[in-house]
C-alpha cells in the first residue's frame, strides 16, 4: 500500500533519517516507535510532503509521490495528524472540518461554488459524532480542552477520507480513559478499511493495536516485526534502556 | 464651540475620511503578511502602477473617467501576480530574506519604470469630486474625501464577504493560521498565495485611483510614502489583522491631519513615525495583534 524505499533526510550536519525502508500493507496498523529524536516524525513529514527527502522514494499503491506538495499527497490518499496540535484556532470545530471538506470538493469549479454540499455536511456531522465532538461544533478550536483538540485533529484528518492515516503521537498528553477511547477509535478505523501508521511513545497502546511494529533509532530502522518479537529484540531494549555493561 | 475646537474636529473629519485610503493600502500589507508571514514592500508601488496604467489608458483612449477604476484594478491585480511570481514563488525557499529583498528590488524597478515613462514629472490626475464641498453643520465635507471613504467602505464590504463568506476566504484564513496543516487539509498554498496577491493588488488599484484623485496628481515620489504608510498602518493595526489595518489606517489619517494643523506639513511625517515607535515600544502587537494558533 505505502512503500518507503531508502528514505534519507539530512538537515545541515544532522542525518535525521538514514536509508529507511518500510512497507505498510493495506488495512494494517503499523506501529512506528523509537526514542525521542529517532526520526519518526521526520518520516511522517517526508511522506506527507512537508519536507523533501535527500534520498529515497515514497510510493502509494506503486505510484511515486516523492516530493509532492502536501495537498497533492492528501489528494492521493494520505492524511495525518500532528505531534504538536495544529488546529485552525480561530475557526470553529465545524469550520475546521469544513476547510478539509471544501478543499476536497473541487474548489474553483462553478458547480462546486454554487452547489450546497449536503453530502459534505453529512460527512462532517458523522465524523464529529465518531470523534465525540458534535456538541462542540460551534466552539472555537482554541477554546477546546486538550483531549478535545486531539480528537478534532483526528476528525479533520478523517474528513478528507484518506486511505492511509498517519497518527503522530495521538495519545500524547491524554489520560487513561482518553487513551482507551483512542484505542477503540483506531480499531474502528481499521474495521472501516483504513490503513494506519501509529507513531507513539505509549507502548501499551502500540502493543495492543499494532499488527507489526517498526523501530527507529538515530534515524535508522533497527527492528521490524510482530509486537511481541520486537519487544524482546536486544537492539530495541538497548535503544530504549541503554546498553548493558559487561 | 471655540474656533480651535471647530478646527480640530474639521481635521479629525478630514483625517478620518483620508485614512480610509491608508486602510486599503494597509489591508494589502497585512493580508500578504497574514498568509505568507512575509512583507511585500512592493505593494505601495503596485497601487501606484495601477493608477498610472489607468491614467495612461485614459489618455490613449480619451475614454470616460469611469474607466479609471476597472483599468487600475485589473492592472494592479496583474502587477500583484507578477510580484508574487518573481519575488516569492520563484525565490529559493532556503533563504528567508530573499523575498523581502526581492520586493525592495521590485519597488525600485517599478518606480524606475514610472520615472522613465513620465520623465519623473508629476502628472495631473482627474479629480471630478475635487470642487465639491458640502456643509455639515459648522464643518466642511470635502467631496473627494467623502467619495474616497464611500468607495473604500464598498471595497471593505466586498473583501469582508470574500474572506468570511467564500471558500477562498476560508482557505485564506486557515492558511494564515496554520499553513502546514492547511496544506494537509488539501489546500494549495500556491493558489491561495496567488489569489491573495491578485486580490490585494486589485484593492491597491482602487486605493491608487482614490489617492491620485484626492491629491489631483500622480508622481513617482508617492511610491515610498505609500509603502511606509502602508507598513505603519499594518503595524498600528497589528500585522495580519484586516480589522486592525482598517482602524490603523483611520487612526493614521487622523493623526496626520491633526499634526498638519498643529505643527505644519514639515512635521507631519515626523509625528507619523513617532507614532510608529510608540506602538512598537508599548504595543508591538498593534491594536488587533494576532498570534498564530
Amino acid at each position: 500500500m505505502l512503500a518507503i524505499e531508502g528514505l534519507s533526510k539530512r538537515f545541515g550536519g544532522v542525518q535525521a533519517v538514514q536509508r529507511v525502508d518500510l512497507q505498510v500493507r493495506q488495512n494494517e496498523i503499523l506501529g512506528l516507535i523509537g526514542p525521542n529524536g529517532s526520526g519518526k516524525s521526520t518520516i511522517v513529514n517526508l511522506v506527507t510532503g512537508v519536507y523533501a527527502p535527500t534520498e529515497g522514494r515514497v510510493r502509494l499503491r506503486a505510484r511515486d509521490i516523492t516530493g509532492w506538495a502536501p495537498h497533492r499527497v492528501l489528494a492521493a490518499g494520505i492524511g495525518r495528524t500532528f505531534q504538536s496540535i495544529r488546529l485552525f484556532g480561530g475557526l470553529t470545530v465545524w469550520q475546521n472540518l469544513w476547510v478539509a471538506r471544501q478543499a476536497q470538493a473541487g474548489a474553483g469549479r462553478l458547480r462546486g461554488w454554487l452547489a450546497v454540499d449536503r453530502a459534505g455536511m453529512k460527512r462532517i456531522e458523522a465524523t464529529l459524532e465518531f470523534c465525540r465532538l458534535l456538541d462542540r461544533r460551534d466552539e472555537l478550536a482554541r477554546n477546546l480542552a486538550f483531549g478535545e483538540q486531539r480528537r478534532l485533529e483526528l476528525a479533520r484528518t478523517l474528513t478528507a477520507d484518506p486511505e492511509v492515516v498517519l497518527l503522530d503521537e495521538p495519545a500524547a498528553g491524554m489520560n487513561v480513559a482518553e487513551i482507551e477511547e483512542l484505542r477503540d477509535r483506531i480499531l474502528t478505523l481499521k474495521q472501516r478499511g483504513k490503513t494506519i501508521v501509529l507513531i507513539e511513545h505509549h507502548m501499551e497502546l502500540v502493543m495492543e493495536v499494532a499488527e507489526r511494529v517498526a523501530v527507529l533509532n538515530f534515524g535508522e530502522k533497527i527492528a521490524e516485526g510482530p509486537p511481541a518479537r520486537v519487544q524482546d529484540d536486544e537492539r530495541v531494549r538497548e535503544a530504549y534502556l541503554g546498553k548493558r555493561r559487561d | 464651540m471655540t474656533d480651535l475646537a471647530l478646527d480640530v474636529v474639521q481635521q479629525l473629519l478630514n483625517g478620518f475620511l483620508f485614512g480610509s485610503s491608508y486602510a486599503l493600502i494597509g489591508i494589502g500589507f497585512t493580508m500578504i503578511f497574514g498568509v505568507m508571514d512575509k512583507f511585500n514592500l512592493a505593494f505601495g508601488v503596485t497601487a501606484l502602477a495601477g493608477a498610472y496604467t489607468a491614467l495612461l489608458v485614459l489618455h490613449l483612449t480619451q475614454g470616460p473617467l469611469a474607466l479609471l477604476f476597472p483599468v487600475a484594478v485589473a492592472a494592479a491585480g496583474l502587477v500583484g501576480l507578477v510580484v508574487e511570481l518573481v519575488c516569492f514563488r520563484w525565490m529559493p525557499r532556503d533563504y528567508p530574506l530573499a523575498p523581502l529583498m526581492a520586493t525592495v528590488g521590485m519597488l525600485f524597478f517599478i518606480d524606475e519604470v514610472i520615472v522613465h515613462g513620465t520623465h519623473g514629472r508629476p502628472m495631473a490626475f482627474p479629480a471630478p469630486m475635487g470642487e465639491v464641498m458640502m456643509d455639515v453643520g459648522p464643518w466642511l465635507l470635502r467631496g473627494d474625501l467623502g467619495f474616497m471613504f464611500l468607495v473604500s467602505l464598498g471595497v471593505m464590504g466586498i473583501l469582508w464577504t470574500l474572506v468570511y463568506k467564500t471558500r477562498l476566504g476560508l482557505a485564506t484564513r486557515s492558511v494564515s493560521q496554520q499553513p502546514v496543516a492547511a496544506q494537509l487539509c488539501g489546500i494549495s498554498l500556491v493558489r491561495v498565495n496567488a489569489a491573495v496577491f491578485v486580490i490585494t493588488g486589485m484593492i491597491g488599484g482602487v486605493a491608487g485611483v482614490l489617492i491620485g484623485s484626492a491629491v489631483g496628481a500622480l508622481s513617482p515620489l508617492l511610491s515610498l510614502p505609500l509603502t511606509v504608510k502602508g507598513l505603519v498602518t499594518a503595524v498600528l493595526g497589528g500585522l495580519g489583522s484586516i480589522p486592525g489595518a482598517i482602524v490603523g489606517g483611520l487612526l493614521l489619517g487622523i493623526v496626520e491631519y491633526e499634526a498638519l494643523y498643529f505643527f505644519g506639513i514639515g512635521y507631519r511625517d515626523m509625528v507619523t513615525y513617532l507614532l510608529l515607535f510608540v506602538f512598537l515600544v508599548f504595543r508591538p502587537g498593534g491594536l488587533f495583534g494576532q498570534t498564530r494558533h
